[in-house]
């Protein structure tokens, strides 16, 4: 675990959490086909293993990180946010993954916060 | 030779009671000519044809000569009215202008806050996920009541009802609070969707809602979080 040094500048860096989220998903749904039974526990899984990913990072920072999970059937999805914050501490990143048979979209959202 | 710096201050005199008299904005060159007069008396705005200007004006301020008398007291003239306008009227600009006559960016001001002492959020001010919860799905059922999916429209849809649901949610934002708005618009077909959310907050102060709309061609999720910061 990293420890937060008071002083430190710090914004967020969206490639990094991109990485950590990607390999989040890549280790839970990265070889199976969507599964109507299993995908509650895909997606609580998901987020719970990036939140604790990203956390481990040691950041000055509360987190917020939403996942859709949709199978593939040629439907379209759309997914968009807006945020009221502080544009110079404050990030977020959007992670789109597929396969074979599902969709995945990953947002993470980075608010910061002042030890 | 002695004459030659007259006319320059004569007509900057002229200029300078006109624009007293008016009190309108004196144009840049004239100024900048003040302001170098004033500063050093030997600019690099002086034009290069008259480089004998320097010496001559020197010599009027110094020596006592039957020419520079009648300078002289114009000189400490102007200069003491000079000196006035700058100390009191300022310059349109702000009055910051280096040596060599050049105006320079105003200096920015920070605001200082004074501490309010205050480590979290106003009794009554908190955020209200139930209240939230309501603008939100009155937002998304009166917006999308009507509409039917299309892959070209709906993305800007999906965009303009996020900032849509941002912008009514900032009028009843309590202060101290940032908001984070997340809209997800797919098409109803048959297949299946799950939407999860996890989140690190403060469970004293920070909280979220969402709001769920569908209808024959499309759904909607709306997801908002509100967190306290200091």
């Amino acid at each position: 675990m990293e420890e937060y040094h008071p002083g430190d500048e710090v914004s967020f860096s969206p490639d990094e959490a991109s990485n950590v989220v990607k390999e989040c998903i890549e280790g839970i749904i990265g070889g199976v086909d969507y599964s109507q039974n299993k995908v509650n526990q895909w997606t609580a899984s998901i987020v719970e293993h990036s939140l604790t990913q990203l956390v481990k990072q040691g950041k000055p920072f509360k987190y917020i990180v939403n996942c859709a999970v949709m199978q593939k059937s040629g439907a379209g999805l759309h997914t968009a946010n807006s945020c009221y914050w502080d544009t110079t501490t404050d990030g977020s990143c959007t992670v789109r993954w597929e396969n074979r048979t599902m969709y995945c979209v990953v947002s993470v959202f980075a608010v910061a916060i002042v030890l | 030779m002695a004459n030659k710096p007259l006319p320059l201050s004569q007509e900057i005199l002229a200029q300078f009671n006109l624009s007293l008299a008016t009190g309108s904005c004196v144009p840049g060159p004239p100024r900048r000519r003040l302001g170098s007069i004033s500063t050093h008396r030997s600019s690099k705005e002086q034009p290069k044809d008259q480089p004998l200007h320097r010496p001559m004006l020197l010599r009027a301020m110094t020596g006592p000569s039957s020419d520079s008398s009648f300078l002289s007291p114009n000189m400490s003239n102007s200069h003491i009215s000079f000196s006035k306008r700058f100390s009191f009227a300022g310059w349109h600009q702000g009055g910051r202008v280096s040596f060599s006559g050049l105006y320079l960016p105003e200096p920015v001001q920070e605001i200082y806050k004074e501490n309010t002492y205050r480590t979290g959020p106003e009794e009554g001010s908190r955020f209200s996920a139930s209240r939230t919860q309501q603008i939100t799905q009155a937002t998304l059922d009166r917006y999308l009541e009507a509409v039917c999916y299309s892959p070209d429209s709906c993305s800007q849809l999906c965009q303009m009802l996020s900032d849509l649901v941002l912008s009514k949610l900032k009028d009843v934002n309590p202060p101290r609070y940032k908001l984070v708005c997340q809209v997800v618009v797919g098409q109803s077909g048959k297949q299946g969707v799950r939407v999860a959310s996890r989140s690190l907050l403060n469970v004293d102060t920070d909280s979220y809602t969402s709001a769920v709309f569908q209808n024959q061609s499309l759904f909607a999720v709306a997801i908002v979080h509100g967190v306290y910061f200091e």
